[in-house]
């Protein structure tokens, strides 16, 4: 790996959070975690980065449930961004809702990579960024 | 029913009964027009055979005058040779009554008088002059014959019994040197001819009248001139109440239920119209102006009209018969159709009340249907607060004691242990919230009452007090003129009022004059506040779909649960009133909740 991978945790439950980048940094000390608590600061990250040709992370874990925006609401602001971005990114909504509803409405955004249902353990983690970064 | 029946009845029965009626008078005008046809000739006949009796008696008369008798002709005593092949003829002719000869000064000088029916005998002279028929005859010219009255026959002065009708006939007699000698007046006998008038063929009267209308003879008496020995008088007048006055044509006429005929006798005519026996017009003298008149009876009239009655009366009879029967059938019809239409309407009407009640039952449905979706989102919705909001600490939590469990260095573990108590604060705060969602949900125990609106409101002000103290430039307007009282939950609407006046205080714009409005109004009959404010507003597009979800907050920097919205929409619904709402970011927000 060349460079410090990137991470973005979008989520309003810090104690998530915390336990995400604990988790996280446990396994690996080469991916970076970039965290926020709502869409909006979200979006804001990923415009910033894009107008300022920093690297975008690969891997984003997205919550559906967040206060100011959603992850609805970043994924339709993403939408907007999308034809700057020129690397490949895998945003993955990570969610405690099992609603059919939100599962079928994931499945129409083509630029989601999976759903999930909390909580991620481990294996999980290590399978997607492996997929992601192609390392163990 | 009775009514109906004789209406009808009567719309078919008058025209039948007009028509009838109809019929019946152009009958009776033709049948009296024949009865009248039948009497002008049956007294055309009769007047024909008087005239004829009279021109026979005239030419009778005549005849004697004609003769040339002897100078100084004594019949009863010279000349007894002369006269009887004459008192032949005499004895022969049988209407003759009395045959006598005047002398110029009117004294009889011969006179023979007839006793029984084949035997005439010469009776004593009388003289004679007094009497009209001599006077005329006296005065008459050469051809010429007088003809008298009729009247009964007297015998110095007495009328001789019993009665003899008869007509005197008078005509000059000249000797045969022409020198005019005298007077032959033969008295005719009437009674075979009245007697002949009399007869008739129907009932009708038949008399023949003089000049004063008095009876000559008549087929209502039996005794010929009865006003010569009758006392009383006895014309036309005194029989009938209404008689023809003078008539001097010959008339058929039908008044006041008579048939009247009236043609005058016309001796003069007998000057032209007959041969005599000299072969000289016939010329006649006389006074008499007759008129034969016949009367056909009302009785008569009526008997010959029953016929025509009965007539009218059996189709009548009938007409009524039959129609009357027509006209219960046909009401009978028509009652029986409208009992059917009745019953037809009946069925219609309950087939109605069965669609109403249908359709009630079907909005009822339908009512029902609405408020179970809303319960059934707010059912999901609690499903959701419990499974994904309840889901995300216990997960957490699951997370934490999974680590610690694994933790070697207990450094790291007192690292995690006030993790724990973070997720139980979460959990407790949630199980609140839910608490007060599921207080909502279970709406049975909600009490209803009559909420002023301006009074709540007004009341709800005074939450915010110390806010409003230290911020003069914010202000409460409510205009109420559309309705103040409201069915609702007091309760839940100050609860929702008071979100609102919150919300529009958080997030009013600064350095600007800030207010809320309270506005109520009907649409489609339902009441309706609206509250508005000139806040920061929202952006509805990106927030639309999330405005009134649990935990949802829309702007950093205000506090916030994110319950706020997410109640009042509960509230509301949970006593099934709506709320929609309206914003533009840096203009204003518009609720409107309709009850």
């Amino acid at each position: 790996m060349d460079k410090k991978s990137n991470v973005l945790l979008v989520d309003d439950d810090e104690l998530y959070l915390y336990l995400m980048e604990k988790t996280i940094k446990e396994m690996t000390q080469d991916i970076e975690v970039n965290s926020f608590t709502d869409g909006e600061q979200a979006v804001e990250f990923v415009s910033k980065c894009t107008k300022e040709k920093k690297t975008l992370p690969k891997v984003i874990f997205l919550d559906i449930n967040m206060p100011f925006l959603d992850g609805w609401g970043f994924l339709a602001e993403f939408k907007k961004l999308k034809s700057k971005i020129e690397q490949q990114i895998n945003i993955y909504i990570v969610s405690s809702s099992v609603r059919e509803s939100d599962i079928k409405k994931a499945a129409e955004y083509e630029e989601l990579t999976d759903y999930m249902i909390k909580p991620i353990d481990r294996k999980k983690l290590a399978g997607i960024f492996t997929k992601a970064y192609n390392v163990t | 029913m009775r009514k109906r029946v004789f209406k009808i009845f009567a719309y078919l029965y008058i025209p039948v009964l007009i028509l009838s009626l109809y019929l019946f008078l152009s009958q009776k005008k033709e049948k009296i027009e024949l009865l009248s046809d039948y009497q002008r000739k049956d007294t055309s006949i009769k007047k024909k055979y008087l005239e004829d009796q009279f021109y026979s008696f005239v030419n009778n008369t005549q005849y004697w005058s004609t003769l040339k008798y002897p100078i100084n002709f004594d019949p009863l005593k010279e000349h007894v040779s002369f006269m009887s092949p004459y008192l032949e003829i005499i004895r022969g002719i049988t209407d003759y009554d009395q045959f006598r000869f005047l002398d110029l000064e009117g004294n009889e000088f011969f006179r023979a008088e007839r006793t029984k029916v084949n035997s005439v005998k010469l009776r004593p002279l009388q003289n004679k002059i007094e009497r009209e028929y001599v006077k005329n005859g006296l005065a008459l010219e050469h051809g010429q014959t007088y003809l008298s009255q009729i009247s009964l026959n007297r015998e110095n002065g007495e009328i001789e019994k019993p009665h003899k009708p008869v007509i005197r006939a008078v005509s000059p007699i000249y000797d045969k040197t022409g020198k005019k000698m005298g007077i032959v007046v033969i008295n005719f006998k009437m009674k075979r001819i009245l007697d002949y008038l009399k007869l008739r063929a129907s009932d009708n009267n038949i008399f023949l009248l003089d000049n004063n209308k008095r009876i000559i003879t008549s087929s209502k008496y039996q005794e010929d001139l009865p006003y010569e020995f009758l006392e009383r008088n006895t014309s036309l007048e005194d029989l009938y109440t209404s008689v023809p006055d003078a008539i001097k044509h010959d008339t058929t006429y039908f008044k006041n239920n008579h048939i009247w005929t009236i043609q005058q006798v016309n001796l003069h005519k007998i000057d032209s119209g007959y041969n005599t026996l000299s072969g000289a017009p016939l010329k006649v003298v006389s006074p008499t102006n007759w008129k034969l008149a016949q009367e056909a009876s009302p009785s008569m009239i009526k008997a010959s009209l029953l016929p025509i009655y009965e007539g009218l009366g059996l189709f009548n009879f009938f007409a009524i018969i039959l129609l009357a029967s027509l006209s219960y059938m046909l009401q009978k019809n028509r009652v029986q159709k409208e009992l059917f239409y009745k019953e037809l309407e009946e069925k219609n009407e309950l087939l109605t009340k069965n669609r109403d009640k249908l359709l009630k039952n079907n909005q009822f449905i339908t009512d029902m249907n609405h408020r179970l979706e809303i319960r059934n989102e707010q059912l999901s919705e609690f499903n959701y607060l419990v499974s994904h909001n309840l889901r995300a600490p216990v997960t957490s939590m699951a997370t934490v004691m999974d680590m610690i469990n694994n933790e070697k260095e207990p450094q790291n573990v007192t690292m995690l242990l006030p993790k724990l108590g973070q997720v139980t604060k979460s959990i407790i705060n949630l199980t609140e919230d839910i608490s007060d969602y599921v207080t909502i949900l279970d709406n049975r125990e909600i009490k209803i009452d009559d909420v002023n609106i301006i009074d709540l409101i007004e009341e709800v002000k005074k939450d915010f007090t110390e806010t409003l103290l230290d911020n003069d430039s914010f202000e409460v307007i409510i205009k109420s003129d559309a309705w103040q009282q409201v069915d609702f939950s007091k309760f839940y609407l100050r609860s929702v009022i008071h979100n609102l006046m919150s919300n529009a205080i958080k997030y009013r714009r600064e350095n600007i004059y800030s207010y809320i409005l309270f506005e109520t109004r009907y649409e489609n009959k339902n009441k309706v506040l609206s509250v508005s404010d000139n806040g920061i507003g929202i952006d509805l597009e990106k927030h639309g779909d999330n405005l009134f979800k649990l935990y949802k907050r829309f702007h950093r920097n205000i506090s916030g649960k994110g319950m706020g919205l997410f109640l009042v929409k509960s509230q509301l619904e949970a006593l099934d009133a709506k709320i929609t709402i309206k914003s533009k970011e840096n203009v204003g927000t518009t609720f409107e909740i309709t009850f």
